[in-house]
């Protein structure tokens, strides 16, 4: 029996909708409940970032970057700086590598956490979002503690830190470290092996690993098609090759590899393994050391242009730097992560129902902010 | 494969359609192409068993100057054989115009969208090409140097910063 | 109830003049205001409890502001609905969006008029109850399609059209498994259900386990009967993990995205109403409604002694396996025990059928939607007709069939 085809709504998913994530428009072509064609509209959150960055000097750039992903804002600033730091040479000392990888880490888990509780939300699961947000608040204690700040921290400069970390930070941490794995069990137990849950989530949005490739896709989403890439194994940078962590992989678990399952557990496990390099990081931490002492008088690279990557919560960060030798960069280009994620959407969405959909783009974990930056 | 060796790959296969190779004063050594044949030799760096460049990281517009020429920046890695190759073109000012690559890498559709909203760089043969980011009925492009800051949109004025 | 009402009304001097038409008038509007006042109550403290419960679960403390524990919380929120703004969509079709809440109130509110909840207290005694309430309750649909058409949303159109799909699917199997119950009483009086029960017998009528004889103790299919139909009523009310046709992450919030103020509030009333149908339902169904749970006070002294047995061992088991006490439920069965066993009187009071039970059996079962909505995700349209379609309708047919032939193996019927 062929199925009845009647005719086709195009349907406003946001700008204002519950489940965008922020400010997304996405227009559907429905036939009924079935989608039959997805097409993101993005520019709402425009604030002409890269023509800031070509009028501010280099060190003020650097709260605009966290901006941009406000949900990881320490993962932009530190690849931020990262790129300033290679054009310029500047060698760090080894506390703030270490400080820096322990904030990027924290905040990955973060990140994640958000990423996890959010997807529950939208397959209709309110409670684990709640618990998630539990942890996440223990993490922005400690962000406060060391910058002052929840959300959007300008902690990484360029050459150093803002600040070095206040006593008693590293106890806090590891108290933190300690409750964590216990509680990603508790996860576990109320979202990731629940039956409904599966049956929203596996074999939804499935993704092959060329298509991922294809689109650009990166981070957590690409390694869930099962594609071993992660830019902090690939290509060290920072500190990263001093620890030992697993990448996690997308199996399929519960379905096919590449599903909707696979990209929210890809993310609970790379909570685990986050943790397991927080404490790695502030095992090793050297106690001696001036944070500030490597950050130049005059932020002012040598003519060049660099592309540097860095492995984000979302995926792979990239900035474009082109520099004529002015305390001004002549160009800034953010190839940020969840803009190509996002563009996939179309692909791998397309003959799902609108729930679907849903449960697609809250797995692919978009920030809209670094999205339209 | 290293860059150097990448260059003499593509020279060797489309001649004078690569233009120059750049190591200096960039952290990624650079082929520069001709414009028009970048579709022909991003397929080529994609299909070829050595090459393989199956994944564009970034694609970014440039200008670096009133009077310059608009560039375009590719960088491509390829995630079988983890190397890299970053290729570069020129186009005119007045007529800014590359071959489009977005049906080879789907990445750079809308990385050639956004770098035609921001620059104004007609991507020919790309299948949708239209602003991205700034309002569909925005004038000019705005991070062209000569860019002049509109002081009005749609009736409302536009504050100037300093 | 009415007649009752009526007699006592009479039985003043001042009013014996009225005469027994008037009289009677005058008590079914109190008694209609009775019932319309217990829906709005009982969605005030609903709202509150689920608010807590929902908090407690989340590891949050819930509404604290307003009055004591924030219990005048929910006073205050339907106050603010009350002077919020009516605003109507200009492209909406105006009468069908005023009369669409309405329509789902007053339909949820009048099947409360069949609902005994003690062997007096009970509006109308129909001989049809149980297909009264049913029928009526599925008007509730009419109104969300009238709500979800006349909002001129895409989204409100969604929602209603699902909320139809799912409600009349789940109406099928829901049907028949009451069917079943009624193969077992003979009758569809609620009032003559519930006194069916009384008593206590074996489980399952040979296995040796002295229980109360409820129906859901009656036989292995009406066991299952009522989870099949907790499941429905779940699905019928539209509470997650059903709750697509309002599902707030895909659409918005279905139906009753345009709705605002009062008109908004009434959805919500009766949400909560069918919500306490539901529980009711069940009780009176499954769980002997009014009946007491213990036969006589010695029942409820030994009953309540295994109740702390439990207790004990779930506190432990919980010790053991979080690390945590939790002495609330071992404290309070320990407190009934106790006292059970000091005053006679206490347990005999227990061992009485009475509104007491009704509305505890009623509660847990509110307790435990709320439980579902907290912690299970929401299933998909198609799922959700999968499940009514090949889950749900052949196990209630299934369970017709074999409970009339347990009633032949078990002699309550010959042929």
């Amino acid at each position: 029996m062929g199925r009845l085809h009647a005719e086709e709504m195009v349907l406003n998913m946001g700008p204002q909708h519950p489940s965008t994530h922020g400010v997304l428009r996405l227009k559907l072509r429905t036939d009924g409940e079935i989608v039959s064609h997805i097409e993101p509209v993005i520019g709402y959150l425009h604030r002409s970032f890269e023509k800031h960055a070509e009028n501010l000097e280099y060190q003020m750039i650097t709260p605009f970057t966290g901006r941009c992903d406000y949900l990881a804002a320490i993962g932009s600033e530190h690849g931020y700086a990262m790129a300033v730091e290679k054009m310029m040479g500047i060698e760090l000392p080894e506390r703030v590598e270490y400080l820096r990888v322990i904030f990027a880490e924290f905040q990955r888990i973060a990140s994640h956490l958000v990423a996890v509780g959010t997807f529950g939300l939208d397959v209709g699961a309110i409670t684990p979002f709640i618990y998630c947000f539990r942890e996440r608040e223990l993490i922005l204690d400690l962000f406060e503690m060391a910058s002052g700040a929840r959300l959007l921290y300008n902690y990484i400069w360029i050459g150093g830190l803002a600040h070095d970390v206040p006593p008693g930070f590293v106890e806090k941490a590891y108290e933190f470290l300690d409750a964590f794995d216990e509680r990603v069990a508790e996860y576990n137990q109320i979202l990731t092996g629940n039956k409904i849950f599966i049956e929203r989530a596996a074999d939804i949005g499935v993704m092959t690993p060329e298509v991922a490739i294809n689109y650009g896709v990166t981070g957590p989403s690409l390694r869930a098609s099962g594609v071993n890439i992660d830019i902090r194994r690939t290509e060290p940078y920072s500190i990263y090759d001093r620890f030992d962590f697993d990448v996690p992989l997308g199996q399929g678990l519960q379905g096919t590899i590449g599903d909707s399952w696979d990209r929210y557990y890809v993310r609970v496990l790379e909570m685990n393994e986050s943790a397991k390099i927080i404490r790695q990081a502030l095992d090793q931490l050297p106690v001696e050391g001036d944070v500030k002492s490597a950050i130049p008088r005059r932020i002012r690279p040598p003519k060049g242009e660099i592309y540097f990557r860095s492995e984000n919560p979302r995926g792979e960060l990239g900035y474009y730097i082109v520099s004529n030798g002015k305390n001004v960069p002549l160009r800034l280009k953010m190839r940020s992560p969840a803009f190509s994620n996002l563009s996939v959407i179309n692909e791998i969405g397309q003959g799902w129902m609108i729930s679907d959909v849903i449960a697609i783009l809250g797995s692919l974990d978009i920030v809209l902010g670094e999205i339209d930056r | 494969m290293t860059e150097q060796e990448i260059y003499a790959n593509l020279s060797r296969k489309f001649g004078d359609k690569v233009i120059e190779f750049m190591e200096e004063g960039t952290h990624n050594p650079t082929v520069v192409v001709d414009a028009g044949a970048i579709a022909k030799i991003v397929t080529y760096l994609k299909d070829d068993e050595k090459l393989q460049f199956d994944s564009l990281m970034n694609l970014a517009g440039h200008d670096a100057d009133v009077e310059t020429e608009f560039s375009v920046i590719y960088h491509l890695v390829s995630t079988e054989l983890k190397h890299y190759i970053t290729l570069k073109v020129f186009t005119s000012r007045d007529e800014p115009k590359v071959a489009s690559i977005a049906n080879i890498h789907r990445t750079a559709d809308w990385h050639e969208r956004e770098t035609f909203d921001l620059y104004g760089i007609n991507f020919e043969g790309h299948p949708d090409l239209k602003r991205i980011l700034m309002e569909d009925d925005w004038e000019g492009y705005p991070l062209r140097k000569d860019y002049v800051p509109a002081e009005f949109y749609r009736g409302m004025r536009i504050e100037k910063v300093k | 109830m009415i007649q009752l009402l009526a007699n006592w009304i009479l039985s003043f001097d001042i009013l014996s003049g009225m005469g027994n038409s008037v009289a009677w008038g005058l008590s079914l509007f109190i008694v209609a205001a009775l019932i319309f006042v217990f829906v709005a109550a009982n969605a005030i403290v609903l709202v509150y409890i689920e608010r807590k419960v929902s908090a407690f679960m989340q590891v949050r403390l819930g509404p604290m502001r307003v009055g004591k524990f924030g219990t005048l919380q929910t006073v205050a929120d339907a106050l603010k609905l009350l002077q919020k703004e009516d605003i109507i969509p200009k492209m909406a079709d105006k009468v069908l969006f005023i009369i669409g809440p309405w329509v789902i109130l007053v339909a949820s509110v009048v099947t409360f008029a069949a609902i005994p909840f003690s062997d007096t207290l009970l509006a109308a005694n129909m001989n049809i109850g149980l297909f009264y309430v049913v029928s009526i309750s599925s008007i509730v649909v009419l109104g969300i399609v009238m709500a979800g058409w006349a909002s001129n949303n895409k989204w409100s159109l969604y929602g209603a059209m699902r909320s139809a799909a799912q409600i009349i699917s789940y109406e099928i199997p829901v049907g028949i498994t009451l069917i079943a119950v009624v193969a077992v009483v003979g009758s569809l009086n609620l009032q003559t259900m519930i006194q069916a029960q009384a008593g206590t017998g074996n489980l399952f009528h040979w296995i040796p386990i002295p229980l109360p004889n409820w129906f859901i103790f009656h036989s292995p299919f009406l066991f299952i009967a009522a989870f099949v139909y907790l499941i429905g009523a779940t699905a019928e009310i539209n509470r997650t993990p059903f709750d697509i046709p309002e599902s707030e992450s895909e659409l918005v919030a279905g139906f009753m995205t345009e709705f605002s103020g009062l008109r908004w509030a009434l959805f919500f009333l009766s949400e909560y109403a069918n919500a306490t149908l539901v529980a009711l339902l069940v009780s009176i169904i499954f769980l002997g409604g009014w009946q007491s749970p213990f036969a006589d006070y010695e029942g409820a002294q030994i009953g309540f002694s295994v109740i702390t047995l439990v207790a004990i061992m779930w506190t432990l088991f919980v010790r053991a396996k979080t690390g945590r006490l939790s002495v609330y439920p071992l404290g309070l069965s320990l407190v009934i025990t106790i006292a059970a066993w000091l005053f006679p009187g206490f347990a005999i009071w227990m061992a009485s059928p009475g509104i007491f039970w009704m509305l505890m059996k009623a509660g847990t079962i509110i307790f435990l939607l709320m439980w579902f909505r907290w912690t299970f995700p929401r299933l998909r349209v198609d799922q959700l007709m999968y499940v009514s379609w090949k889950v749900i309708l052949p196990l209630s047919l299934i369970n017709l069939m074999g409970v009339a032939i347990w009633m032949w193996l078990t002699g309550e019927i010959q042929f």
